[in-house]
């Protein structure tokens, strides 16, 4: 079977298809935007016109995770997901520079 | 295939309340946490306890293994063995997907799992939903691994997945299935490809859900990927680092490029090759790591050379900073 590809940064994801990608209600993802786990490039537009990218959709998967796993409030789902981020930063600093 | 005991996966007893399945849960799952662990079968751990949990943190599925487990301990083969759960075992019993559940839950999980939970409902619930309900298909993730010269160029791909269908009866059932993947051109790590209606089907009429490809690029014998850089170690004699060169080197988009190699280059020095790393809207850029590759002294010729080099610089002491 031949399926329709494509790549969600050629068409990005609206507020409905990010939620249903995860499991998830819109509202859950407005919270997601609100705790600023996800960043939108026109947040003073109404959430209808909100696109979301392929990084959106690994973190709203990763905060789905530490809430299901850890019971993980979206605040400090925030805050690890922060810190995930620039552990990675640094380890590929490291191995940037030969020392991973 | 072995039976799976999930209370040793997460190292708890039979009659283990919820609080204590949680613990233990969250115990392992910090202890395999791809970030942090340190243990080589971390991912293949996390797996194990993801799916130990789904099953015993859901009272019904609970219920209908520990059924399973009382059955194969009564008759099942002395190692182990298990082939299929046996007729009407699970009778009684109805899986339903919790609320808080993501929906890649399943994707990685064993064939146990799917010949016990995987053809009752468990992936959607839908057996037990009446004919007049309508409701998109969940949508379903998995990942693709292929190579860099995939990403950069676009393939075509086969993938092998095993999906849920509703048979005749309105039942769900998995199936193995295989579908012809178009890899676009210039797709990076992390990305996710989409495919349309590939996902669970809908129920009374509806749109299947779409399924979400995790796009992961093999380790290169050449490149390493950073983000959109990409690194290649590059050789240079001591000669080409003293005095400076003009190199030739590969270039992932398949082009040889010039590159000059700096008067006293040094090891571990980064040469950047602007934009020839990932392509983009950004692109990425190809940084060389110089690496000095000393000519072996295995003739007399070779030796001579490097005595008359040492004559030549009698000062030279790469230990100075040591103070030695």
């Amino acid at each position: 079977m031949r399926a329709v590809t494509t790549v969600i940064e050629s068409a990005p994801l609206s507020v409905r298809e990010l939620a249903r990608a995860v499991g998830a209600e819109d509202q859950w993802v407005l919270r997601l935007v609100e705790v600023e786990i996800l960043h939108v490039d026109t947040p003073n537009e109404p959430p209808e016109r909100w696109h979301f990218r392929s990084a959106d959709l690994q973190r709203a998967l990763a905060a789905r995770r530490l809430e299901r796993d850890f019971g993980a409030n979206l605040d400090t789902a925030a805050l690890i997901l922060d810190l995930q981020s620039e552990l990675r930063r640094l380890r590929a600093l490291m191995g940037a520079h030969g020392l991973a | 295939m072995d039976f799976k005991d999930y209370y040793s996966a997460l190292g708890v007893a039979r009659d283990a309340g919820d609080d204590d399945i949680r613990k233990a849960y969250r115990k392992l799952a910090r202890k395999y946490h791809p970030d942090v662990s340190k243990e080589a079968d971390a991912d293949a751990k996390m797996r194990e306890i993801n799916e130990a949990r789904d099953v015993l943190q859901d009272k019904e599925k609970r219920a209908a293994y520990d059924q399973l487990a009382d059955h194969v301990a009564r008759g099942g083969s002395p190692d182990g063995g298990f082939r299929q759960p046996p007729p009407g075992w699970d009778q009684g019993y109805e899986f339903h997907r919790g609320p808080s559940q993501g929906p890649a839950d399943h994707a990685d999980f064993s064939e146990f799992f799917s010949s016990i939970f995987g053809n009752r409902g468990g992936m959607g619930g839908g057996a037990q939903r009446g004919p007049q309900h309508r409701e998109r298909g969940e949508d379903h993730h998995a990942a693709i691994e292929i190579s860099l010269e995939d990403a950069l160029h676009g393939a075509e791909r086969q993938l092998s997945l095993r999906a849920q269908e509703i048979d005749e009866q309105g039942r769900p059932r998995l199936v193995d299935r295989t579908l012809d993947v178009r890899i676009p051109a210039g797709v990076r790590p992390a990305q996710y490809i989409r495919l349309a209606g590939q996902g669970l089907p809908g129920h009374g009429g509806e749109a299947a859900g779409d399924l979400y490809l995790e796009v992961r690029i093999a380790p290169h014998r050449l490149y390493r990927i950073e983000g959109n850089d990409l690194y290649m170690t590059l050789p240079v004699t001591p000669t080409e680092a003293a005095l400076g060169a003009h190199v030739t080197v590969p270039t992932p988009a398949g082009a040889q490029v010039d590159v000059t190699i700096p008067k006293g280059a040094r090891s571990g020095m980064k040469l950047r090759l602007k934009e020839r790393g990932l392509p983009g809207k950004t692109p990425g850029h190809l940084y060389l790591l110089l690496e000095i590759a000393l000519p072996p002294a295995d003739t007399d010729a070779a030796r001579a050379a490097y005595e008359q080099l040492a004559k030549a610089k009698p000062s030279f002491n790469p230990r100075q900073h040591l103070g030695a």
